[in-house]
């Protein structure tokens, strides 16, 4: 067995150290490029949304290097992702690439018994030991909690920094030597390493920076080709983001979820505008919005794929609350089709508008 | 002393003078053509013989063509259209509060209270009612585009045209052609349409209320003009130098750049006589392939951008 999975931003840190240590082989598809997306949208249908695309490019890459075998996650929520296995099943076999699919997924959809013959197909292949597996999925977890925290930390002090661009180019060093490690063990060395160095940036406390909160659906916020590196550029402006949505997050929360404990924070702050889960992340959008005032953020922006049910919704309901909170709240669509330049200017002037509308607010008091 | 401010558009490329008082002394309206850089040194070809190099106290860039022009002039002001639209209407009349822009290619709505822009859109997928549009449509009926709103203007009774996408439009237009309606009645019809595609799609959501400005080349379309008036039910001024707004808000944008004690990174009306190269390769340092654009003067580099890793911008002499 050859496994491969779809890139989702951070989660291939974490994947890699987990098949080394299991022993299992496994294929890393080569980062989300130009290529990737190019293959996608030749095989894909053409109203399907962007994420359906790069992952389809992943898959060929990776199997022209010999996976046979795709990890996905799977979802019977009432969003399009719920059908993304299954439409991709078909792809491929009318591509004639001989492939299997594990599609994980929580026991409430699909029975915990289901589940557990799911995990034990990825688990009988590897030949260590029941301790030696719970650890090496320990360490996983570890790894993706590292470089998510790592990463947050990095756009958070990208605005204070003292020398511009350092926390960009240690982010940057960081994932290169994280990926080119031989093991787990390595890895999180390297990681709390650098956890260390981002750290202790030079910053400068008396700066006040501009703070954005990236909102909206989870796969265009979190893997930076699809919203053309939205957040090195805001590190590049000197503006501190954050973004709550990650795979760390995910899995936090989709753990807590079976005993409805999972963000109980979002929940209660979408209260008002979205009470309901009506699939993908609408509500967390909202509640995120929300949350970005209380702390004193100055403004949003919302990323989506052109074709989302879910932020459309959420589309619909954020200049109300934009509104309410005195807060502007940008959205940016993207698929292939969207041209960087217009997509650039946008996010300047909204810089610009957040910067002056402060000045001004200056002015009055 | 004066400031320059230059906006690359797509279809035409603006370079005003003002003076310290933001007064317009120069204003050169250039059509682009696809060659940003010759178009430059065209320009700059004019203002030579009139001003010199000293004159210029600091300079400010805008529209699509921004990043390769400022490498190309030395700019202090590298700002994104949006914002100098605003800063150029503002500095006419603090009381604007809506700003209708259409461009080229590019139609925006700019919100602003009490001279601050609160909130903007421009046009995503569709570039019907741009100015490259109705230049098309003018051609093809084969009336200057300078007349094209006087046309309108002369209507009776508009005929309705389809207006949600620039090929149906067209489509729509030539049925209703060889039904045998005036041309007058399609042309003010399209306008209408054009307003119609443009309030319900850019400015969908948005508070239009007055002052309204509307600029940009399209505004020299007095029929375009009619027909906002008529859908808004008030009226849109069109500020004197309405196409070159962009190029009067970059110029001004700059002068507050230099204000903060720097010396303006003009490189000199000079560059009109250079040999400047410019090309582009797919770098293939690793998977995320940037193109990477450089840009030759006489055989130096004077700029390079597009690489997300830095490896080339960095490399930069200048």
């Amino acid at each position: 067995m050859k496994i491969t999975f779809p890139h989702l931003g951070n989660v291939c840190f974490a994947a890699k150290a987990l098949f080394n240590e299991l022993g299992i082989e496994c294929v890393v598809p080569p980062p989300n490029n130009k290529e990737a997306l190019e293959i996608g949208t030749l095989y894909s249908p053409e109203e399907i949304c962007l994420p359906f695309k790069i992952m389809i490019g992943n898959y060929i890459k990776s199997i022209e290097e010999g996976a046979d075998t795709i990890i996905i996650t799977g979802s019977c929520g009432p969003c399009r992702f719920g059908e993304y296995c299954e439409l991709q099943m078909n792809i491929l076999k009318k591509l004639n690439k001989k492939v299997d699919f594990i599609v994980m997924d929580v026991p409430s959809d699909i029975g915990i018994k289901e589940m557990f013959s799911r995990i034990g197909k990825i688990s009988h292949s590897s030949s260590k030991s029941k301790k030696e597996k719970i650890k090496a999925l320990y360490k996983a977890l570890k790894i993706i909690n590292m470089i998510d925290d790592i990463e947050a930390d990095a756009h958070y002090i990208a605005g204070y920094e003292k020398n511009t661009g350092e926390a960009k180019r240690f982010l940057n060093k960081c994932k290169r030597d994280a990926i080119n490690s031989k093991s787990a063990d390595e890895m999180i060395n390297i990681l709390t390493e650098y956890k260390r160095k981002i750290n202790s940036v030079e910053i400068d406390k008396q700066k006040k920076p501009l703070k954005i909160a990236i909102i909206g659906e989870i796969y265009t916020i979190i893997e930076p080709f699809s919203n053309f590196y939205i957040e090195d550029k805001l590190m590049d402006y000197g503006v501190s983001t954050k973004r709550t949505l990650s795979p760390s997050w995910w899995v936090k929360n989709t753990a807590l979820s079976p005993l409805r404990i999972n963000s109980l924070d979002i929940k209660k702050a979408s209260k008002e505008y979205l009470p309901l889960c009506i699939g993908g992340h609408a509500r967390e959008c909202i509640g995120e919005a929300v949350i970005a005032k209380n702390e004193g953020f100055d403004g949003a922006i919302q990323i989506f794929p052109m074709g989302c049910m879910p932020e459309i919704v959420s589309k619909a309901i954020l200049p109300t609350v934009s509104k309410d909170l005195n807060m502007p709240i940008m959205s940016l669509i993207v698929d292939e089709m969207t041209g960087e330049a217009g997509y650039l200017t946008r996010i300047e002037a909204f810089i610009d508008l957040l910067e002056r509308r402060r000045k001004s607010v200056l002015f009055r008091s | 002393m004066y400031y320059l401010g230059v906006d690359v558009g797509s279809v035409s490329t603006d370079i005003v003078l003002l003076d310290k008082s933001f007064s317009v002394v120069e204003e050169l309206y250039l059509k682009t053509r696809g060659k940003p850089i010759q178009v430059i040194q065209e320009g700059f070809k004019i203002l030579k013989s009139k001003y010199d190099d000293k004159q210029i106290t600091a300079v400010g860039v805008t529209g699509s063509g921004r990043n390769i022009t400022s490498f190309l002039i030395g700019a202090d002001a590298v700002k994104n259209e949006i914002t100098a639209h605003a800063t150029a209407a503002l500095n006419i009349d603090k009381e604007v509060s809506t700003i209708i822009e259409i461009g080229g290619q590019d139609s925006k709505i700019i919100i602003l209270r009490e001279g601050i822009v609160l909130d903007f859109a421009m046009n995503t997928v569709c570039a019907a009612g741009t100015g490259s549009f109705l230049d098309r449509q003018a051609e093809r009926l084969e009336i200057p585009i300078e007349e094209f709103g006087d046309y309108a203007l002369k209507s009776t009774s508009p005929v309705r045209i389809a207006g949600r996408c620039a090929v149906f439009a067209e489509s729509d237009m030539i049925h209703k052609q060889q039904l045998g309606y005036k041309q007058e009645d399609i042309i003010r019809g399209l306008c209408e349409a054009l307003v119609r595609n443009y309030l319900n799609n850019v400015a969908k959501g948005k508070e239009i209320i007055q002052k309204v400005f509307f600029q940009g080349g399209v505004a020299a379309n007095r029929g375009m003009k009619a027909a906002f008036e008529s859908a808004l039910g008030f009226e849109v001024y069109i500020p004197p130098h309405y196409n070159m707004m962009g190029a009067i808000g970059a110029a001004i944008l700059s002068s507050e750049t230099v204000k903060k004690g720097e010396v303006t990174k003009f490189r000199g009306f000079n560059i009109a006589q250079s040999n400047v190269l410019q090309s582009s390769f797919e770098c293939d340092g690793c998977p995320n392939r940037c193109e990477v654009v450089t840009l030759e003067e006489n055989g130096n580099t004077i700029g390079c951008f597009g690489d997300r890793c830095g490896k080339h911008s960095s490399k930069m002499t200048v």
